[in-house]
């Protein structure tokens, strides 16, 4: 190489070498440092901006009027004091750990500290298929099938042994109780443990899944198709004769949405107790 | 006496007049007259009153029921009596409080166990009796709590809350408590009596059941449900030895009324003491449906009366203990204002 170029080749290499090197100092040295006798005072310094990484992959806090269902206190005969004590602890544990907004359907993914587990801690993804329990003792299910066998964990959301509890996938489905999963073809509750969080806006309405799941031929663990569980999810045509869905009307109860004293309207209170979670969270 | 007065001397009562007996009855025709037998019914108090005056009377009580508390309150009370420290071996008040419902709780390792809520709501101490009027051993104390209305209580009652100066109670519940313990009547009670570590014993009437069967009342095994049994499945069997007593011995377990009955739980950790609305979180279960009224005291078990080292002796009172935390935890408790726990 150094036999092709020729004298002036040499220089130009050169020239262009000082001048990167110059170039160079001139960028390691400040810019007030280089200047100092163009101008009668020195410039003052001004930082550059810094950049606002913006984390698509963290969970944004929604802004939807959203209050999570164990804060609303079934018709019981305790007093509405038991349940105010039991919510200021909730709210306590909330501040700490962020438990996101979430409905049955929705994936989540729960690291939980494990004295069995390598690294003391132990994640694991599922599809939420029921959220049960009141005040501290709210549960939710998660199921999964890993290396072919279905496994479904019950979470205590206020357990403080939970470290963080992400919602990869936010939806709804046509049902508030995926139990019925179980009795179905498995592609249905496999879960990737290794999806990536799917980004939700934190506005609007949540997305609702009308999916209708293909079953496993009977018997199942629960007669789903009678009107008690009142299910919109499973695609009946596929499995069922209609004689078969006639004969499980016959269980139906039509009588019950009419019954006055079996109604239980939560607006007021929701209205009430979200207001107040919404000031104690803020503070 | 009473059941002529019941009879209906409504007139003489409302003169205030003493019961008549019957001699005395004879002997003035005057009062035979006022002897009128009306309806055998007890009345209540709003029963002649208008609407505005059975509201302004329920007011009243409640405003009157503020006043009395507060005056126990009140820097210008009369001195309590002179306090003694507390000595191993003696023994001091309890508590009445109400169940309030149950939760569960973490400790720092993260196990779960479950407490009971117990809210300790206008407990006072209504009467001293010293070593010789109680029983001649101990001295005792009674104490009410949970305000209730007066309007269903008898003057008697009545007479022995104004004499303490305090609102009418539900219940009432004596102590037996050491002679350095004694309380003067109209102190208030507080939750912060008890402090977290502690062992505690709840007593209470457990939820009545009713008239039960065996099964259930004792807990005998019963019949097989099938293979041949004609008509018993859930009866008591043999009732005993046979010819040589020939007789079925006193006491013997057979159906009858189950629960409603006074029922301790002994040794139950306290995990935490909120102060502020007086709530004591108290391990396990307890007797008793929800919001019914308990009585709470210090151990008897000899293993867990270590941890009673310094109790407030005799009671926990505001004025001394000013710097409490509104929420006092057990030293093994999760509280949920730490962070997550993490197991190493």
């Amino acid at each position: 190489m150094a036999v092709c170029t020729t004298g002036l080749g040499k220089f130009a290499t050169t020239l262009r070498f000082c001048r990167k090197l110059q170039h160079q100092n001139e960028r390691l040295f400040s810019t007030s440092m280089c200047r100092p006798a163009a101008d009668s005072e020195p410039p003052k310094f001004v930082p550059p901006s810094k950049p606002v990484i913006v984390d698509k992959t963290q969970t944004v806090t929604s802004l939807r009027k959203f209050l999570s269902p164990e804060f609303v206190p079934p018709r019981q005969r305790t007093v509405p004091f038991k349940f105010f004590l039991e919510r200021k602890d909730m709210i306590r544990r909330r501040k700490m750990l962020n438990i996101p907004e979430f409905y049955v359907g929705s994936i989540l993914a729960v690291t939980m500290a494990d004295p069995n587990a390598s690294g003391k801690t132990n994640r694991f993804v599922g599809i939420c298929i029921q959220r049960g329990g009141n005040g501290l003792g709210a549960t939710f299910v998660l199921r999964n099938i890993i290396n072919n066998q279905g496994v479904e964990i019950c979470y205590e959301m206020y357990n403080p042994r939970i470290q963080k509890i992400e919602v990869l996938k936010l939806e709804k489905r046509l049902d508030d109780n995926l139990m019925y999963l179980r009795d179905a073809l498995p592609e249905y509750s496999t879960v990737d443990p290794e999806m990536k969080p799917v980004p939700f806006s934190p506005t609007g309405e949540v997305p609702v899944n009308s999916l209708k799941v293909k079953m496993l031929p009977k018997p199942w663990s629960k007669h789903w198709e009678r009107p008690k569980f009142n299910i919109q999810g499973i695609s009946f045509d596929l499995c069922m004769t209609p004689n078969q869905m006639a004969g499980a009307q016959k269980r139906a109860q039509p009588w019950r949405e009419y019954d006055m004293l079996r109604e239980y309207d939560t607006t007021e209170l929701e209205e009430q107790i979200l207001k107040e979670v919404q000031e104690e969270m803020s503070k | 006496m009473k059941m002529l007065a019941k009879l209906g001397c409504r007139l003489l009562l409302q003169r205030g007049a003493q019961l008549i007996s019957p001699r005395a009855a004879a002997e003035s025709p005057v009062q035979l007259l006022g002897c009128v037998r009306t309806l055998k019914k007890t009345t209540w108090f709003e029963e002649h009153l208008t609407e505005d005056n059975q509201t302004y009377l329920r007011n009243l009580m409640a405003e009157e029921y503020r006043k009395q508390t507060a005056s126990k309150l009140n820097p210008l009370r009369d001195e309590p009596w002179p306090r003694q420290d507390w000595t191993e071996g003696s023994r001091r008040v309890g508590l009445v409080a109400v169940k309030l419902g149950m939760a569960p709780i973490w400790t720092k390792t993260g196990e779960r166990h479950v407490v009971t809520l117990l809210q300790v709501q206008d407990c006072h101490v209504i009467k001293c009796l010293p070593k010789e009027e109680f029983d001649g051993h101990t001295a005792a104390l009674v104490v009410g709590g949970k305000n209730v209305s007066p309007f269903h209580r008898s003057e008697e009652q009545m007479e022995v809350f104004r004499n303490a100066g305090v609102p009418p109670k539900q219940k009432l519940t004596i102590f037996k408590v050491s002679d350095n313990a004694i309380i003067k009547p109209g102190t208030p009670l507080y939750a912060a009596h008890f402090r977290p570590g502690q062992y505690v014993d709840v007593t209470a009437k457990s939820i009545g059941k009713g008239f039960q069967g065996v099964m259930k009342r004792w807990g005998f095994k019963g019949q097989p449900a099938s293979h041949g049994q004609t008509k018993t499945h859930r009866r008591p069997g043999a009732s005993g030895p046979g010819g040589d007593p020939a007789k079925v011995f006193k006491g013997k377990k057979m159906p009858g009324r189950m629960g409603n009955t006074y029922i301790t739980a002994h040794g139950l950790k306290v995990w935490r003491v909120n102060t502020k609305y007086n709530v004591l979180y108290v391990h396990g279960t307890v007797p008793g449906h929800r919001n019914c009224v308990l009585k709470v005291r210090d151990t008897v078990l000899p293993t867990r009366r270590s941890t009673l080292l310094n109790p407030p002796f005799p009671t926990y009172f505001t004025e001394e203990e000013v710097d409490l935390d509104e929420d006092l935890y057990d030293d093994n408790l999760f509280v949920h204002t730490e962070p997550s726990v993490t197991l190493t």
